[in-house]
């Protein structure tokens, strides 16, 4: 590079044309140069290797741990076990008469009724 | 020392290892771009038109070099920073133009490529030349004058090819173009600086 930049088997002109524009590189103004020197050093600060930190994988399991018990724990929609739906089906008891499945449903209210009335009885 | 490495992990020495080796290529790295800056700057002042750009433009191109290019052998950093330099340049021409399209549509001509070389194509090379009769900082003046009035590819034609001494293939991989386009625009710029000179006396 730049090597033969000023070269006999080039026009004259060439070679003074590359004269002026090595002048006007030669002498830059003081803020200029530093901006370049900042420029440089941004860019070779890019390349500076980063220490390995140690303690970053144990932090990120712990983190992952605890997010996975949090997780596990904390469960905002708890949910209701609806019975499912299922069409009123009618039991034929034998003597011809379709008995409707409310009747059983409704054993307990039957047996506490009976209840009542023995105790009243008695 | 010996009981300092006795004590580190290996991933601490592997880190020591490369620290040496950054700071050994970061010297090597500095100095190159202490060498190319100037010139950078120069090229890339030209193309923006203002030095602030120009300097955006250099640091940019020097981030992008050292982050992709720093591990590449250190002969082939000179033509890998100008591509990428020549890179920035294109990007910041692109966006001026989407910018000013209505200006753009001046300045674009049509590109078609011929085969000539440029240095055959000179004329005597005892002629003193336009430049030679312009004194001083009027050359500078000149020079700089008709620089600007280059179209971008001619221009980085002109000073990789004459200024830096790259050769045509070597521009060629930098302009990311063939090596009959670089003739030609160096032909073509040659041919208009030469006017633009001769002009201003």
């Amino acid at each position: 590079m730049n090597g033969n930049h000023h070269s006999n088997d080039r026009p004259a002109w060439i070679n003074q044309a590359n004269q002026v524009l090595d002048d006007s590189v030669r002498d830059l103004d003081a803020a200029t140069l530093s901006r370049l020197n900042r420029a440089r050093q941004t860019a070779l600060a890019q390349q500076l290797p980063r220490a390995p930190r140690a303690w970053l994988l144990p932090a990120g399991l712990a983190s992952a741990c605890a997010l996975l018990l949090a997780v596990a724990v904390w469960q905002p929609h708890h949910r209701t076990e609806t019975p499912p739906t299922t069409p009123i089906a009618t039991v034929d008891d034998g003597d011809g008469e379709d008995t409707s499945a409310e009747f059983y449903q409704n054993l307990e209210f039957y047996a506490w009724l009976d209840a009542q009335n023995k105790g009243g009885d008695g | 020392m010996a009981e300092i490495a006795g004590t580190m992990t290996g991933s601490q020495l592997e880190f020591a290892r490369r620290v040496d080796a950054t700071s050994t290529n970061q010297r090597a790295l500095d100095q190159f771009l202490r060498g190319v800056e100037r010139r950078a700057l120069r090229m890339a002042e030209l193309a923006c038109g203002s030095r602030d750009d120009a300097l955006d433009v250099v640091q940019d191109a020097m981030c992008a070099f050292v982050r992709n290019y720093a591990a590449k052998p250190e002969a082939d950093w000179a033509p890998l920073f100008h591509r990428v330099l020549d890179s920035r340049l294109n990007d910041f021409h692109r966006r001026r133009s989407v910018r000013n399209r209505w200006l753009a549509v001046f300045e674009r001509k049509s590109e078609d490529d011929d085969a000539l070389d440029p240095i055959e194509q000179a004329q005597d090379t005892q002629d003193p030349g336009p430049l030679l009769r312009l004194a001083g900082s009027e050359a500078g003046k000149a020079l700089d004058a008709a620089l600007k009035t280059l179209p971008l590819r001619q221009r980085q034609a002109f000073l990789l090819r004459m200024w830096e001494g790259f050769d045509v293939a070597t521009t060629a991989r930098v302009m990311q173009c063939s090596e009959g386009s670089v003739k030609t625009h160096l032909s073509r710029a040659l041919a208009a600086l030469r006017r633009a000179l001769e002009d201003h006396q």
